[in-house]
């Protein structure tokens, strides 16, 4: 395999020794340019006291094409839909290459916690979103009960 | 007759026309196919028969011939004297002439039968020793006891004691026509005779100049009843032309059998159809019996100049011969006696040698059509290309020779390295070659290879199943006929010679054609010949004994000891420092000869005690020294008299030979003349551009007689250029098949291994666009350039004008590279050199982009504003310091490639340069990575570094940086992240190029991360090595970059330290690109190769690309003639500018 930019070296060392609080970020052992993410719920979201998997891969094209992230771990969120792909304006048309791993991750975080129903991806969610917030954010809060709580999750560093 | 003759006559008509235009001087093969053609006319009426009763000719004469049979061979036999007998036996006896006159005189083929006499029973003898009485000439009635196999009078056992046995080779079918009416109807069976009648006609009578017959045969030959001895009719004309001229002859014998008359009396002009069975005797297998076969081909076509004009008449005997060579021919052709090959798939289309060859295209067509075709090849091979003919040596020779040669291990004290097990098997040939038998491990299989190898001119045939009449009517028959056993004779159809014993070609030549492919080590196996037989061991024994030796007597003093090799000047460090690597005794050592460091290379190598075993010296040397000697003495003595003329060496090897493939070249002309006892050719490619090259290496092997011209041309260049590709290239394998070994990576050794496993490599097209300015440059002269092809097309003087369009051909490559090589003279330009044009034209670039400047002044306010913004952004040398890239993360940014854009954010400029053209692909906006701010690529700052003061920020002229070397610069740039320490090399054809590039390589990478190296035809020998063994020299700490020109470089070096290498522009020729590749990939490389070919989109490389494409499967060996050349050329000036 092709050995990595000297970028992507850069950027997983910084993740590691510096790392963003809430969010792991670890490359896959066979692949560097695989990253095994996890994000915590941000406080007052329905998502709080989730861990949320996700993955992360870097194309060859890194940095000039935005990273693939998406997300493992179920979730009731109207910009995320069922696969866990996640509509986020730097992961698409407003990526630029000054934006890192980090970056992108704290965005998705930033996503969680402020959910945009009216550019949604997952169509039915974002409907019972707009139709009854609150039983939406309900809905969101067993989700994150159901699949992302705390102690079910093995990486819980 | 009436309906014939203007068949005849035309045909005639048809004949000379194309002599007229057929300049080359008549050779024999050449009047074959007319020959042939004419028989091939008329052999409708051989098909025909039966069904076109109202075609059949009626003679014109019927009524006055009613003569009785008794009188018939009187008419026919003829008088001999003394004098037509010492025409033929110019030496003969007086007394022993008359006795033979006397004995013959009366018969109807007297005269050979008196001459066979002669030589089979030398007179004194005669008498005695002659068992068999000849017949007394005046017998006539037969008798009644002789059965089948007594034919007539001329009984082959009372006749000819010389003949032995002979054996059926075919039958035909005649379609005869009665001249005589018959009494009763001859019933099926009936035993019928051909004989000629008429005698001796001259032959200049029957013949014209051109070898077309002047009268109708089908007079001459006639049909006997052999029971009532009376002529009963005669045979078509065609196949009469084909028994004129043999029916007299020992070496043929004929039996005619009636098979058809319609049971009824045949009246004149009836038709009858008789079995001809065709015999030969032994007769044609016994030399200089037969008194045609004298008059040899080489004897005749020697004393016909090839090139020269027609004016030398041919000699009545000549005639003769040469009409009894074609009525063998035709003869076999009508038998349908095919060569036997040993090729299965190509048996069926074996063809006579040139039978069918110069024939009407649509009467061979109607023939083919009639009896299975026989021309099926002939699509396919007009196809056939290089690579096929490359194949075509491979399957030939070499691949048995893996399994066949002994494998030989080089003496240990001479040399130190080990060999692989095809170089053994090479050395061991190769001294086999040398005739060095002693040192080589006896084997007999060995000996076969070459034992076995069949004169070319020379065809197998295999004896047919005897279907004669007599045969299947009386089986005990065949037995008394058989003389021998043999499956298979041979036979010469040049020059109609037998034999039933294989001809083998034998040479006596000492050397040969080592042409193993590239890489597979030429030069190793050639060190491990030299070092393993350093001196002519042979020479130097019998020296001790005897000083005065003569065996060989040339005037130069011999330089026993020494080996000369002669390789492009690029070699001649890597030659010398293999030799070093191999030899292993202080007694063997080398020498370079080159550049005037030896005074007297005669004194060197025939005075001092240890001669070097090795002298090395270049084409360019070869070439000066003998262009000074044929130039005159006076000019320079000393070299003529001590130079590499002067002496004669034991060995001469020429490495890269195909340098020499052009025999009109001075240094072609010049290595030919270079004296030695064993001579070597190394090429990895001996046909570069057509069949032709080959004879060069053979000439320079004076391998006889190929190395005469005249021969190379009759057997190989013309049936070539016939498109009689099978004969020339058996003939070419059969020549080179012996001394000339050929083994390629693909092959498979004893063990089943592949000779060689390199590791895998890639090449990789990768297309640019220009940049702006660049385009600009090139629209501009592509403009010009098309103009002018499309008057030079449309004037129909393109060729005229061939050398102006290579110059706006030159041109356009050269912007596709940088247009400042535009206006350079570049020594390594064939194009340009061919050409004597000269490039005067000024060329102001600038001024043609200058156009556009009124346009770009917007452009330029926008990039004042932005300059003011920046500059206030950054005010002092500090705030440079310390900024990070945030594409690359670097940090701090290095100051050379940085690179600011219109909101004062700033990126190293390839990390910009990356990004924009990623963008641009993606048809995104451009916006700032860090603001996102919109941002014009063409308003970008860097800084102009200063070795005193403040750097201060320019505007950044994108125009300049031509793509490929950006896209170079990106390549390395990676490769630097990726592994350290990479030797990477860049191969480009203009030497001025490779200025640019080392230029501006240096300007992007600081010392301390790439050395660059430059190597092309302006260094000297001390400098070329140098650079190569610094270049050799890992360094983990730099990337090092060797930038090589094409042609100083393309050819024998080794630089298998680096695994990457760059082409930046393309080359006519693909093979040219394939052996700069092959310096990368071969023996030693251990890595993955990758090779990425520059081209410029929309550009006339594109387009050279797609001529190289043609070039491939079309194949360069087919340029033989030059009318095609043209065309093609033409074509493919067309196709550039498309």
């Amino acid at each position: 395999m092709a050995s990595l930019p000297k970028r992507i070296i850069k950027e997983t060392e910084r993740l590691v020794s510096d790392p963003v609080p809430g969010i792991t970020a670890e490359p896959h052992e066979d692949n560097l340019r695989y990253f095994q993410v996890t994000i915590e719920g941000p406080q007052q979201s329905p998502y709080e006291n989730g861990v949320f998997n996700l993955e992360l891969f870097l194309p060859d094209d890194y940095p000039m094409e935005a990273p693939k992230v998406r997300f493992l771990t179920k979730i009731y969120h109207p910009n995320i839909d069922k696969l866990g792909r996640i509509c986020l304006d730097v992961l698409k048309t407003n990526w630029s290459p000054a934006l890192q791993i980090r970056t992108v991750l704290l965005s998705v975080q930033a996503l969680l916690a402020s959910p945009n129903p009216n550019d949604p991806l997952a169509n039915d969610v974002a409907e019972d979103w707009i139709k009854d917030e609150e039983g939406a954010i309900k809905t969101a809060r067993e989700w994150t009960e159901a699949y992302a709580s705390k102690k079910d999750q093995k990486s819980t560093n | 007759m009436e309906s014939k003759e203007p068949v005849e006559t035309e045909v005639r008509e048809e004949g000379e026309k194309k002599r007229f235009f057929s300049d080359e001087l008549e050779s024999s093969q050449e009047s074959l196919p007319k020959f042939n053609q004419m028989l091939d006319s008329n052999s409708s009426f051989l098909f025909s028969n039966g069904r076109n009763d109202s075609e059949i000719e009626v003679p014109k004469n019927v009524e006055s011939i009613d003569v009785s049979s008794e009188a018939e061979p009187e008419e026919c036999a003829k008088h001999i004297s003394v004098e037509d007998l010492r025409g033929i036996i110019p030496d003969i006896p007086l007394n022993v002439a008359k006795k033979l006159c006397e004995k013959y005189s009366g018969q109807e083929d007297g005269i050979s039968l008196a001459v066979s006499q002669y030589f089979e029973d030398p007179p004194v003898e005669s008498k005695s020793t002659n068992p068999i009485k000849p017949p007394e000439p005046t017998q006539r009635s037969l008798s009644p006891k002789m059965k089948k196999k007594d034919y007539g009078y001329r009984s082959p056992k009372r006749l000819k004691p010389s003949i032995k046995w002979r054996r059926f080779i075919g039958s035909l079918q005649v379609n005869a026509m009665a001249t005589r009416p018959t009494i009763r109807p001859l019933k099926y069976g009936t035993e019928l005779k051909i004989a000629s009648v008429g005698g001796n006609i001259k032959a200049s009578k029957l013949y014209n100049s051109s070898g077309s017959k002047k009268a109708a045969f089908a007079s001459f030959v006639k049909v006997f009843d052999v029971q009532q001895n009376r002529e009963i009719g005669r045979v078509p004309e065609d196949i009469a032309q084909i028994l004129y001229p043999i029916l007299t002859l020992d070496d043929f014998m004929f039996e005619a059998t009636m098979i058809f008359c319609d049971d009824k009396r045949l009246s004149i002009g009836d038709n009858f159809i008789v079995q001809l069975d065709c015999f030969i005797t032994s007769a044609i297998f016994h030399e200089s019996t037969s008194s045609y076969r004298n008059n040899s081909f080489a004897k005749n076509s020697r004393a016909r100049t090839w090139e020269g004009s027609q004016t030398i008449v041919e000699t009545e005997e000549e005639i003769e011969s040469r009409s009894r060579r074609m009525s063998l021919l035709a003869l076999f052709d009508k038998l349908r006696v095919r060569p036997v090959t040993n090729d299965n798939k190509s048996q069926q289309d074996a063809e006579v040698i040139d039978l069918e060859d110069d024939g009407n295209p649509s009467e061979l067509k109607k023939l083919d059509n009639e009896h299975g075709s026989l021309d099926d090849q002939h699509p396919q091979e007009d196809t056939m290309n290089l690579n096929q003919l490359q194949l075509f040596y491979k399957a030939t020779q070499s691949v048995e020779s893996l399994e066949k040669l002994p494998e030989m291990e080089p003496p240990k004290d001479t040399f130190k390295l080990t060999l692989r097990r095809y170089q053994k098997q090479g050395l061991a040939w190769m001294l086999k070659r040398e005739h060095e038998f002693d040192k080589i491990p006896l084997s007999e299989s060995d000996q076969e290879i070459d034992e076995n190898m069949m004169n070319p001119l020379w065809n197998q045939f295999e004896w047919p199943k005897d279907m004669s009449w007599a045969a299947q009517k009386i089986k005990e028959g065949k037995n008394d006929e058989l003389g021998h056993n043999d499956r298979f004779f041979y036979a010469n159809l040049h020059t109609a010679e037998f034999s039933t014993e294989k001809p083998v070609l034998k040479t006596t030549m000492k050397g040969g054609i080592l042409s193993d492919e590239m890489g597979l080590g030429k030069t190793i196996s050639t060190l491990s010949l030299i070092l393993s037989a350093p001196n002519d061991s042979e020479y130097l024994l019998n020296e001790k004994g005897n000083e005065g030796e003569t065996e060989y007597s040339t005037k130069k003093p011999y330089a026993a000891k020494t080996t000369l090799i002669v390789v492009p000047m690029s070699l001649l460090a890597q030659w010398s420092s293999e030799f070093d690597k191999a030899n292993s005794s202080s007694q063997l050592h080398s020498e370079v000869y080159y550049g005037g460091n030896v005074s007297s290379l005669k004194t060197l190598l025939t005075r001092t005690k240890n001669p070097p075993t090795v002298v090395l010296t270049t084409y360019g040397i070869v070439q000066n020294e003998w262009s000074k000697m044929s130039r005159g003495k006076s000019s320079s003595q000393s070299d003529g008299m001590s130079g590499l003329f002067s002496i004669e060496f034991h060995r001469i090897v020429i490495d890269e030979g195909h340098t020499i493939r052009n025999r009109m070249t001075a240094t072609s002309k010049a290595v030919m003349q270079l004296a030695s006892r064993c001579r070597w050719v190394l090429t990895g490619t001996p046909i570069i551009n057509r069949l032709d090259d080959l004879y060069s290496l053979v000439k320079f092997l004076r391998l006889e007689p190929w190395s005469q011209i005249g021969y190379w041309k009759m057997f190989i260049s013309d049936p070539f250029e016939k498109k009689n590709f099978k004969q020339a290239f058996d003939v070419v394998n059969a020549i080179l098949g012996p001394v000339s070994l050929r083994r390629t990576k693909q092959m498979k050794d004893a063990s089943g291994k592949k000779l060689v496993e390199l590791p895998p490599k890639e090449v990789v097209v990768e297309k640019l666009h220009f940049s702006k300015g660049q385009e600009k440059v090139y629209k501009y002269f592509l403009d010009r350039a098309e103009s002018s092809v499309k008057s030079g097309l449309a004037h129909g003087d393109l060729l005229k004008k061939y050398s102006t369009i290579l110059v706006h051909i030159l041109r356009l490559r050269q912007i596709c590279c940088d247009a400042a090589l535009l206006g350079t003279q570049d020594e390594n330009d064939e194009d340009l050199r061919n050409s004597n044009q000269q490039f005067n034209e000024s060329i102001d670039v600038a001024n043609i982009l200058g156009e556009s400047k009124t346009n770009a002044t917007k452009a330029e306010t926008d990039m004042k504003a932005i300059l003011a913004n920046v500059q206030r952004k950054y005010p002092s040398e500090e705030s440079f310091k310390n900024l990070e890239c945030s594409i690359c993360t670097t940090e701090p940014i290095n100051l050379q490639s940085i690179m600011f854009i219109g909101c004062g954010h700033c990126f190293c400029g390839p990390c910009l340069e990356e990004f924009m053209d990623f963008q641009k692909q993606k048809k995104l906006e451009l916006r700032c990575p860090n603001c996102r701010e919109l941002f014009d690529s063409q308003c970008l700052l860097s800084l102009r570094l200063q070795e005193e003061g403040d750097p201060t920020l320019v505007p950044y002229n994108q125009s300049s940086k031509p793509a490929k070397i950006h896209s170079l610069v990106k390549h390395l740039r990676q490769l630097q992240d990726k592994s350290a320490g990479e030797q990477i090399v860049v191969f480009s054809q203009f030497s001025s190029y490779l200025d640019v590039l080392e230029r501006e390589l240096s300007d992007v990478f600081s010392k301390d991360v790439s050395q660059i190296y430059k190597f092309d035809g302006r260094l000297n020998l001390k400098e070329r090595s140098g650079i190569l063994r610094d270049f050799s020299i890992k360094d983990l700490s730099k990337q090092k970059i060797l930038l090589l020109s094409l042609k100083a470089g393309g050819v024998g070096l080794n630089l298998t330290c680096a695994s990457y290498a760059f082409m930046m522009d393309p080359w006519w020729s693909p093979s040219m690109e394939d052996q700069a590749i092959d310096r990368i990939h071969r023996i030693g490389q251990t890595n993955n190769v990758k090779v990425i070919r520059f081209i410029m989109e929309n550009s006339i490389e594109e387009k050279m690309l797609r001529i190289q494409e043609r070039k491939r499967t079309i194949g360069e060996a087919m340029d033989a003639d030059e009318d095609e050349r043209r065309k093609r050329r033409i074509e493919e000036i067309k196709m550039l500018f498309e």
